[in-house]
This record gives C-alpha cells, structure tokens and sequence, in this order.
C-alpha cells in the first residue's frame, strides 16, 4: 500500500478535496466514539450536510420530478403537432446546457465549497453560498456544465 | 491542557509519525500516550477547533498514516480529553474491547462506494416504462392540465425513481458482499442513490476491485461510481 503524505494523503488514490467530501460523512459520523471525551462543536457542518439530503416524499420533489419529466425531449414519443409542443420543445433545448433536474443542487453547491480555497472563513463562506442555493430550490436551473458521467476516484495502474 | 485524540492502535506499532503534524493552526506535534497494550495518538487541542478542511485532512492523514503500518482503530472526528491522564483511564477502561477490535481490523481496509445515476436518463426510462405516467406527462405538457396533475405525475414517478434505485443498489451490495467481511450503509446524499462501506481484508481486495469494476461497467454510461479506499476503517469499530 503506498501513502502520500500530503494532499489527499492516500484518502483515495488520485486522491485531492473531491474526495475528502466523499469521506466526510465517515470522518464526522463514523469512527469510534469515547464516551468520556467532549466533542468539538460542528454546528456549520452538520445543518449543510442534513440540507444535502433530498426528501423524496415531499410535494415540492413531485413538482420538481413532474418538471423535469415535462422538459425531456421524448425521442419516439408524441410528434410535436401541437404549437405548445413546439414551443416546449424549443425552450427546452435552449435551456438543455442549464437544466440540471431535480436531484441536483444542493450538494453541489456543497462540493464547489469544498473544491474552493483553503481560507479561515471557508465554514462562513458555505453557510453563506448555502443560503444562497436554498432560495431558489424550488425551480433551480444550474449554469455548470455536466460533468463527465463517470469519474473514478481512484486510478487503476 | 486539553488533548485530541486521533487514534488508537496496539503498543507495537512503528508509530511512524515524524514528518506529520495534527490538527490546528499552527499545526499541533503529534504525540502518543500508552497504557498496557495500547497507544493513543494525541496532540496538545487547539483552542476553538473546528471542522475545517485543513483539520478534517490533518485528522484523516494520521488514520491513513498509521494504517500503513498495522491495525488503527480511527475516532471520530473532533474528540477532545482534558488531559494525557483522561486518555490513559479511557484507553485501561476498554482495553481488553480495543484490542479485540484491533486484532479483527488487521489487513483489512474500508472502501466506501457511492453511486448516482444521470437523472434525465432515469426519468426517460421510467417514461418509457409507465403509460400511465406517460398520459400524466403529456397532459402537464399539453397545457391542459391543472397542478393537480403534475402532482400526480411527480409523485407516481418519485414512486418509481425510489423503487427503482433501491433495488438496484441492494445489487450492487450483493455483487459486492461475498469480497468483503462486512458491510455499513448510510444514508445516500445529494444524488446519490447508494452509500456503501464494505470492510475488506488484503486478500479479497483484488477480487471486490476487479467485481467493482465490473459492475460499473455492466451498469453502464449512466451510472457514476464513486470508490474511495483503502480508508482507515471509520465504519467498523
């Protein structure tokens, strides 16, 4: 087993921060606990990853669902012979690049954080872009790019 | 003086620790305090510590520093004693509980997996799948229909989306369990549709990566998987 002593510090191979927020949850919610011990106030960090977590049975995830199914182009689905169609149709390809559906979103906004600088006010920088993120939560349309499908954490040799 | 607490691993490890600092800024010396058996790796606590980034690394870089070299059972981020002696009571208290834990970690390594699917692939699929989600959709797209309908339509596919993704990662934890000792799922976040950590011993890491592998691949463009290891083995002490 080889471990690089710094940067991701073997977190993952071809490790870096990307990673380091895939294993947060186990650094903060696994590994054992001494009852004795006093624990470090992680306020900041704990409400961002609850906001994370998507709540599949509530309404807004059926309208944000019933949205996202409305602004796919069903290929072999109905020919367009409606002018609501068409136009759907149109909208929907202009805004392809930006429609990033309704799982996306908050832990993105998360992970970006996390991607970020290094700086003493990095807790207070996410808490802010988080408040940021959770106005628009009900009709988000992200700017990024998607990102590659598939990307492996680690690098087979 | 306040200590945090890293780790705890058996007398005989190499300790080999020289070149690396704990957490705080500046840094914190990395030290151990014994006691019987057993060494925790400690540093003087930083005054008003908090999760930070640079802190988080500092705490998992320790972990993976000293599962290079032998069996670590890694804390929980964020554990503070009052002192050197409050460590050497916890450490006589559960002595003998340690170092059986310690002894079943040796030569085995925690991966954790998490896996997503591209959404639009999903719904699409579903779509095709349900005529009646399909008639729910073309009405909503018509114009015609009332909120009620999307509703409707979100939740029957909510349904899906669920069922769906359950099953198929109660899959991937069964292609994967016969290569592992044990295995701890969490609860997935953001995308995520599986959190998985599975405990695997040296032996079987060639055959869980080589069936990991194979599963992405089978699963397809639309799956991402997202493997993390070997890691200290967080889920399992």
């Amino acid at each position: 087993m080889t471990v690089v002593p710094q940067g991701g510090g073997g977190v993952a191979r071809g490790g870096g921060s990307s990673s380091l927020y895939d294993v947060l949850e186990l650094i903060l919610d696994r590994g054992l606990v001494i009852d004795v011990f006093v624990r470090v106030s992680l306020v900041g960090i704990e409400i961002l990853r609850i906001d994370a977590r998507i709540v599949v049975a509530s309404v807004d995830t059926y309208l944000r669902f019933a949205e996202a199914c409305n602004r796919l182009d069903l290929e072999g689905g109905k020919q367009p012979s409606q002018l609501t169609d068409l136009v759907g149709d149109t909208v929907e390809k202009g805004a392809h690049g930006k429609s990033k559906g309704a799982l996306s979103g908050a832990v993105e906004a998360v992970t970006d954080s996390m991607k970020g600088g290094g700086d003493e006010d990095e807790e207070e920088e996410r808490e802010e872009e988080e408040q940021e993120e959770r106005e628009p939560a009900a009709r988000r349309r992200r700017t990024t790019s998607r990102r590659p499908r598939r990307s492996r954490e680690r690098e087979e040799e | 003086m306040a200590v945090y607490v890293y780790s705890i691993v058996g007398k005989e490890h190499p300790l080999r620790l020289d070149d690396f600092a704990g957490v705080g800024d500046p840094p914190s010396p990395l030290r151990t305090v014994t006691s019987g058996s057993l060494a925790a790796v400690v540093s003087d606590a930083p005054e008003g510590l908090r999760p930070k980034r640079r802190d988080l690394t500092a705490h998992q870089e320790v972990q993976t520093r000293l599962m290079a070299d032998g069996a670590v059972l890694p804390l929980r981020f964020g554990l503070t004693a009052p002192d050197d002696d409050a460590v050497r009571e916890a450490l006589d208290e559960r002595a003998t509980e340690y170092a059986d834990r310690l002894g079943a970690l040796e030569g085995c390594a925690e991966y954790n997996l998490k896996v997503k699917q591209d959404e639009e692939a999903l719904l699409r699929q579903i779509l095709e799948d349900s005529p009646e989600a399909r008639e729910l959709n073309d009405a909503v797209r018509g114009g015609t229909a009332g909120p009620d309908v999307s509703l409707a339509l979100g939740e029957l596919v909510a349904g899906e989306v669920d069922a769906r993704h359950a099953s198929l990662a109660a899959g991937v934890v069964e292609a994967l369990r016969p290569f592992s000792r044990d295995q701890q799922t969490s609860q997935p976040s953001g995308e995520d549709f599986l959190s998985v950590s599975f405990l695997v011993a040296e032996e079987q890491e060639e055959l869980f990566l080589a069936t990991e592998m194979s599963v992405a691949n089978q699963m397809g463009e639309d799956f991402e998987f997202r493997l993390n290891g070997p890691l200290p083995p967080y889920s399992f002490v």
